[in-house]
């Protein structure tokens, strides 16, 4: 595919600003209600995407069979991810 | 047999500056390691970093991209920090990261500094990562999960590298059992060690996901390589530079290229680093060079 200058200067601005974008709306607003470790009794709670990132580096979080984003663990953290 | 390199980190009469223009990227790089490795101890891994670092090494700044888009795949939950610093960075530098601040890279070219022989890889593989970047970071963690030995933070051998043979080290310290990785991913680890050896950046060159993203960005980002077929005289010196196969006056922009500018070295200085603000009536279309050369098909 061969763009020309002015094509190729509005496709990699709409790029930018569409990284831009999404990298803002995650930092700042985007959030998952992640359920505690099973044997808790505590309600499910939002968690904004950096501390999610921080909670998967660990391996903190799974999926279950109804579709829950929950925890892996109920005090303390793992101390490194498990792979 | 690969080309010879025609790297020459130095040069004949050494001084400050021709330590610098010979060895410019290796200086770059290892800047950009050290902010990698996370000097002052902040462990930022609530964010991602646009490079191939993994997480799990005790010296790392940021939580890797790869890794927070797979696991996030997993979760079925839209990873939009990773999604944006990755299109960003790649639509302002392509793969200018991966030649000038990717740590895994630069290990991989400081190993290739040794003298051995040098194979070239047929230009097919560089479609590999491409399957990695779908299979192991998106559709295996979607379908199967983090459990999957076919993840890709289970077979990553940055992950074996820089976390498991540091924490099995501190475990044979520590008089502690040792845990070993999964035979999968020590088999990678292996074979990519013997690779490094016989081929120029095996990893980058068949399997990094994060490689192959930034290569699909080449085209239209900011910053890219501009040939001027003015200038150009098809000596193809910059055939001869190439560490990668590639010829560079013929696809300046290639998805097997990693920006690491060594052809800008050529004699007649047609090849250089442009972005898309600079107005030249060259604008590196190759097309209009193509017509140029062979009365145009």
């Amino acid at each position: 595919m061969v763009f020309s200058s002015r094509r190729k200067i509005i496709v990699s601005c709409v790029l930018v600003a569409a990284g831009a974008a999404a990298l803002i709306y995650g930092v700042l607003f985007h959030s998952t209600n992640i359920s505690p470790a099973q044997g808790t009794d505590s309600p499910a709670s939002a968690k904004a995407e950096p501390a999610l990132i921080k909670e998967v580096t660990v391996g903190g979080l799974e999926r279950d069979a109804s579709g829950q984003v929950k925890k892996t663990y109920t005090d303390k953290a793992p101390q490194a991810c498990p792979t | 047999m690969a080309k010879n390199p025609a790297i020459n980190c130095g040069a004949n009469r050494l001084t400050p500056s021709s330590l610098w223009r010979g060895c410019r990227r290796m200086w770059i790089q290892s800047a950009f390691l050290l902010l990698w490795l996370d000097p002052l101890g902040l462990r930022l891994h609530n964010m991602c970093g646009p490079v191939f670092h993994c997480y799990a090494c005790p010296l790392a700044t940021f939580a890797c991209p790869i890794g927070v888009l797979a696991s996030f795949t997993a979760l079925h939950i839209f990873p939009f920090i990773a999604v944006g610093l990755l299109v960003l960075a790649a639509a302002v530098f392509g793969s200018l990261v991966c030649g000038w601040a990717c740590p895994f890279g630069f290990l991989q070219d400081l190993l290739g500094k040794i003298p051995t022989p040098r194979f070239d890889l047929p230009r097919w593989t560089a479609h590999l990562r491409y399957a990695v970047l779908i299979g192991a970071v998106f559709l295996v963690p979607y379908f199967f999960g983090k459990d999957h030995p076919l993840f890709v933070c289970r077979f990553c051998p940055a992950g074996g590298l820089e976390a498991a043979v540091p924490s099995m080290m501190s475990q044979a310290l520590a008089g502690q059992q040792i845990v070993w990785p999964n035979a999968l991913k020590l088999t990678i680890l292996v074979l990519f060690l013997v690779a490094i050896f016989f081929m120029r950046r095996p990893w980058c060159r068949i399997l990094c996901p994060l490689g192959a993203i930034f290569s699909l960005f080449n085209r239209v980002s900011v910053f890219f390589l501009r040939l001027n077929p003015d200038k150009c005289t098809h000596c193809e010196r910059c055939h001869k530079l190439c560490q990668f196969g590639i010829e560079p006056e013929k696809s300046p922009n290639d998805l097997r290229c990693v920006r690491c500018l060594e052809c800008t070295r050529c004699g007649p200085g047609a090849l250089t680093l442009g972005s898309i603000f600079e107005t030249s009536h060259s604008t590196n279309d190759m097309a209009d060079h193509r017509s140029n050369c062979t009365g145009g098909y």
